[in-house]
């Protein structure tokens, strides 16, 4: 399929009143900054830009943090004289669903013009929606973690700017076996993140340690409600540490009846996202004491990210999280690979992106050129009381960018 | 230490049963009372979290709570209540389907407003400090909250128990669901008993969602989660029997957890052979199911005799139409040229999106119109369609990665998998009928759901990728991603083809199904709808021609599945995307909303089913709650489906004619009990 023969100012003039209406929308999501939404006058050219989001289904209470993230990247892009272009933001709900998200894409790309594409984070829509830019040639920043993503399934028109599950294995695994014990549980639901989170962290670890030992696994289904037989058994079992390879709604439950049954007084409970702002808030207490991957926090002064942070706060009443600061950086990644290359074309942007630097909230980082995977850094946390309701995060060791990622072959890309 | 462990795991497994048993005490009620399939249940227990999030909130942990285990039921007691009053009272004496398309519409409209008021972040329900710490008993650790739920839960069904034994409330309502007939028969006007149960059956949800809120948390997709598992308790148990709820929902909860916490652990080693618990955790509690339906279709304590007197009128949407036969065929013809038109319009738009929106429209009539043959024309309610629709795709994308990439291999793969699928599930489920029947696919359909997950073949949680369809046969053809040819100065591209493709295998399927339904063997499913004793008696082989129906339904589902896959916009087949649950649920609820009984009635659902989600989608994140308030309108104002606007519109304007009074749409639907 050609999608270069449809030039994008023939896709423009298609249907003028829906698309002035989302775009008035998502101009109204990211309201008040600045008054913005006047600000489309000024003959600078316009770039139809996406966000597909899982603002229903199980992950709905991470999307809406990614495409606040997004607005406010878009609001200020529009904003400051750096660019001449402006972004005109569509968004869409994947419904954590890889049918409906597809065909979400297909109606942003094909009706609504959009050709740099931003969204999705559970595995399975995010690879779908690779395949479909891989196939329709638009430029796509998924939201998910999973390896594949810019591993196995990687290809020229996907560039992610989350931190992958790789990076963080490799903060939580040395940190863990080095500092909180030899003798380590995984507990992991069943399916592709959970999968990847064991094997990538069972593997570091056997790297970092001689005396690590792999006292047992257990696993669960995705989206199962309890736990208690699982913990019962690893409170059982010779355990220092255990890892969690799960995330959302899966994690949350597990560290509630963790601390509930007083698994967390007895080990180290780590899990790659347990500092995830809507981790902490389903577990409020219940997660002080326990470890985490963390792949961004707001307290940072890496790049600009006190500058994001302000301007997030001001706009939502409270700090950026993970997803928001990938929704954030993702649209301005884009914005910044179409200033280098001079142009808005896809096939352009993708060559100044791919190997390029650019400062973002995590400092400066680099896409890869083997597999368009960001160089961030990561960090290992623990979690303690907070002020409020929720547990705060306590940064405890951070590795570097250029450390956290292992070789694209590694990691399966060939482009 | 291992019997402590096992102590540990089975007072976890009591502590999730008894939340079942909370949950399936009212759904059961309801249903062997009122014949209503309550899917709009697992909201009523979302509802009750939220609502204690709310009210502990300004009190604090330590009050709140109790505060809010007390005010919430009550609180959704009443919603349950009007809800009976206002939408379900109105379906009374209607089959049960009905009830599916209405809980539906309400699932839909209850889970919108909940996001809309408490947004979609997943919340902590505090509980007091003192209820959620660890208490070691004779080695035995677990939460205090653990004893809790149980004693809690426990005591109130006691009272429960008691209400339904020892009052006269209770016993009336214990006589309804063995026998409404006689009770009214007897003088007692068991309809106002009916509010009563729905009311006190939503309040014992409320508490099931506090209870396990406080153990979880609390989200938006709470009770989508527990109400599938909530029915496997009310089946096993037995429709209508307490006794069977609370024991069914503790088998299920202390199998569940047991199975998980013992899969994969190894039992005995027997010379070289190593016997150990295989990994089922999921598919447990669906195969238990379908082994009690099996043997005992009634449950392990119902009751009720299996469906034996059947329940209200289907109203199938052909009867009474105003428009004679020809002008039926005519406006048929109509529609086909202008569905072919279509594609040219939306050229000249220059918008081929809708042309994607078009194939899913085409692909879901196909399925829609596989549904009709079975419950339309058979009565059959399947609750697991989906099955045959997921399998159909699966096996699509696994033919082109692995075999062949023609489209018509492809195709007729999925068929001939899913017609065996069909036969092999028939086969076992046909001798059941009515609720039964819609559980047990269901149950085979979950059972599949879980399997795709663990199946490294299938992809797992992932899906299938990178599979492309091939137009033609060998190597005459051309690949589907690659056609692109010119017309006009318009580009087409595959989208155009596919249409074109899925629009002929649609009429095809439309014809073919109206030629079986026209013939002899047509005429006998229908004859088993309205009579299946009668159908008997004359001599038919009643479960013969069902299962018939059931696999040419299941391998043109197949098909509808297949075409999904071969589709130029699907790169993914995922699990949910084709195989939860849900998509069962909206195939019945499309058919219904069409007009079932009429073949083309569902496809002219799909149309309408998807456009409205289309078009409202782009102006407002509340579809949903439209869409659902639609259905319940429809339920209630159009029972007939959309193909009966017709005849509706022509009875009203005669009944504004002549002034004989009104000539009411419900009147044929005398309750069959009465």
């Amino acid at each position: 399929m050609s999608s270069e023969g449809t030039s994008p100012d023939s896709s423009v003039g298609i249907d003028r009143s829906r698309r002035q209406f989302i775009a008035a929308a998502g101009a109204a999501g990211a309201l008040g900054l600045a008054g913005c939404q006047g600000g489309s006058t000024g003959g600078e050219e316009a770039v139809t830009v996406a966000s597909l989001n899982p603002m229903t289904g199980p992950f709905s209470s991470l999307g809406p943090g990614q495409r606040t993230g997004a607005e406010l990247a878009v609001a200020e892009i529009n904003d400051t004289d750096d660019y001449d272009f402006e972004f005109e933001l569509v968004t869409g709900d994947t419904e954590t669903e890889a049918g409906a998200a597809q065909s979400e894409a297909q109606r942003v790309v094909q009706e609504e013009g959009a050709e740099f594409v931003f969204g999705a984070i559970s595995s399975s829509v995010a690879l779908g929606l690779n395949d479909f830019a891989g196939q329709s040639e638009h430029i796509y920043f998924p939201g998910g973690a999973a390896v594949p993503i810019t591993g196995s399934a990687c290809n020229e028109w996907v560039f992610r700017f989350e931190t992958n599950t790789a990076q963080i294995a490799e903060a939580i695994s040395a940190y863990s076996v080095n500092n909180l014990g030899n003798n380590v549980w995984f507990h992991y639901a069943d399916y592709a993140y959970g999968d990847s989170v064991y094997n990538r962290t069972s593997r570091r670890m056997e790297n970092a340690s001689d005396d690590y030992t792999e006292v047992g696994t257990s696993t669960s289904e995705l989206g199962a409600s309890n736990y208690g037989s699982f913990i019962t058994q690893i409170s059982n079992s010779d355990a220092d540490v255990v890892v969690l390879g799960m995330t959302g709604g899966d994690l949350v439950n597990f560290t509630n009846q963790a601390a509930d049954q007083g698994l967390t007084d007895q080990m180290a409970v780590v899990g790659p996202t347990q500092t995830f702002q809507s981790v902490r808030a389903g577990t409020g207490s219940n997660s002080v004491g326990t470890f985490g991957g963390a792949r961004y926090d707001p307290s940072l002064e890496t790049g600009d990210n006190q500058a994001f942070v302000e301007a997030y706060a001001s706009e939502n009443d409270r700090e950026p999280g993970n997803f928001a600061r990938v929704g954030y950086d993702s649209m301005r990644l884009m914005a910044k690979g179409m200033n280098e290359a001079g142009s808005t074309e896809p096939g352009d942007v993708r060559d100044a992106l791919e190997g390029g630097t650019f400062t973002t909230v995590l400092g400066d980082i680099t896409l890869r050129e083997s597999d368009h995977q960001a160089t961030n850094p990561t960090w290992m946390a623990e979690l303690v009381a907070g002020d409020g309701d929720t547990a705060d995060v306590e940064l405890l060791e951070q590795v570097p960018g250029s450390e956290t990622l292992p070789p694209a072959s590694d990691l399966g890309c060939e482009m | 230490m291992v019997a402590a462990d096992f102590i540990e795991q089975l007072l976890n497994g009591l502590t999730l049963g008894m939340v079942y048993v909370l949950l399936a005490a009212g759904l059961s009620v309801i249903f062997g009372v009122m014949d209503v399939i309550n899917f709009s249940h697992g909201e009523l227990f979302a509802l009750g979290a939220y609502f204690s999030l709310s009210i502990i909130a300004p009190f604090g942990a330590g009050t709140g709570f109790w505060i809010a285990i007390v005010v919430a039921p009550v609180a959704v007691g009443l919603i349950g209540a009007a809800i009976e009053r206002t939408t379900v009272r109105p379906l009374y004496g209607r089959d049960p389907l009905y009830h599916i398309l209405l809980t539906f519409g309400l699932v839909l409209v209850i889970n919108d407003g909940i996001r809309l008021i408490w947004g979609t972040q997943q919340r902590q329900l505090a509980v007091p400090e003192y209820l959620s710490r660890p208490v070691s008993i004779l080695g035995v650790q677990v939460s205090v909250y653990n004893y809790f739920m149980i004693v809690f839960a426990a005591l109130l069904a006691v009272v429960t128990w008691y209400l339904l034994n020892r009052t006269k409330y209770g016993m009336i309502i214990r006589a309804g669901s063995q026998d409404r007939e006689m009770v009214r028969n007897v003088g007692i006007d068991i309809d106002q008993y009916y509010t009563l149960v729905f009311g006190v059956g939503a309040a014992l949800a409320a508490v099931a969602g506090i209870v396990l809120g406080g153990y979880q948390n609390v989200n938006t997709g709470m009770g989508n989660s527990v109400i599938i598992p909530a029915f496997v308790v009310v089946v096993l148990g037995g429709l209508g029997s307490f006794r069977g709820a609370v024991f069914g929902g503790l088998l299920v909860g202390v199998v569940q957890t047991l199975m998980r916490a013992y899969n994969g652990s190894v039992v005995a080693t027997v010379g070289d052979v190593t016997l150990s618990v295989p990994n089922l955790e999921g598919l447990t509690v669906y195969l238990l199911m379908i082994a009690v339906l099996l043997v005992k279709p009634q449950g392990l304590f119902g009751t009720r005799g299996e469906e034996s007197e059947s329940e209200g009128e289907i109203l199938v949407g052909g009867y009474g139409g105003v428009l004679a036969d020809s002008t039926r065929v005519r406006l048929g013809g109509i529609a086909v040229v202008a569905l072919a038109l279509a594609p040219l319009a939306i050229l000249f738009m220059g918008d081929q999106y809708y042309l994607v929106v078009l194939n899913e429209i085409l692909i879901w009539a196909i399925f829609a119109l596989s549904l009709d043959i079975v419950m339309g024309y058979a009565g059959l309610v399947p609750l697991g369609h989906t099955m045959f629709y997921g399998v159909g795709a699966y096996t699509a994308a696994l033919v082109m990665l692995h075999y062949s990439q023609s489209v018509f291999v492809v195709l007729l793969g999925a068929i001939l998998i899913c017609a065996v699928l069909a036969w092999i599930v028939g086969s076992l489920s046909i001798r059941v009928s009515g609720v039964y029947f819609a559980m047990i696919t269901l149950a085979f359909a979950e059972l599949l759901y879980s399997a795709v997950f663990k199946f490294d073949f299938t992809g797992g949680s992932d899906g299938l990728l990178g599979f492309e369809a091939f137009l033609g046969f060998g190597t005459i053809g051309a690949s589907l991603s690659n056609i692109e040819f010119g017309l006009l100065g318009y580009e087409l591209g595959q989208q155009f083809v596919f249409y074109y493709l899925a629009l002929l295998i649609a009429v095809l399927s439309l014809l073919f199904a109206r030629r079986m339904m026209n013939a002899p063997f047509g005429s006998v499913l229908q004859s088993i709808r309205e009579s299946e004793e009668r159908a008997e008696f004359i001599g038919y082989d009643v479960n013969r021609y069902k299962r018939r129906a059931f696999v040419i339904s299941g391998g043109m589902a197949g098909l509808a599945g297949g075409l999904l896959a071969v589709s130029p916009s699907t790169v993914i087949i995922s699990p949910d995307q084709t195989l939860n649950w849900i998509h069962s649920g909206e195939v019945i609820v499309i058919a219904l909303f069409g007009g079932m009984g009429t073949l083309y009635g569902p496809m002219i659902g799909s149309g309408v089913f998807f456009g409205a989600e289309e078009f409202l989608s782009s102006y407002t994140d509340q579809w949903r709650l439209i869409i659902g308030t639609m259905f319940i309108l429809f339920v209630l104002f159009v029972p007939r489906g959309i193909v009966s606007i017709p005849s509706l519109v022509a009875q009203r304007l005669e009944t504004a004619n002549n002034a004989d009074g009104p000539v009411d749409m419900d009147e044929p639907e005398v309750r069959s009990d009465d």
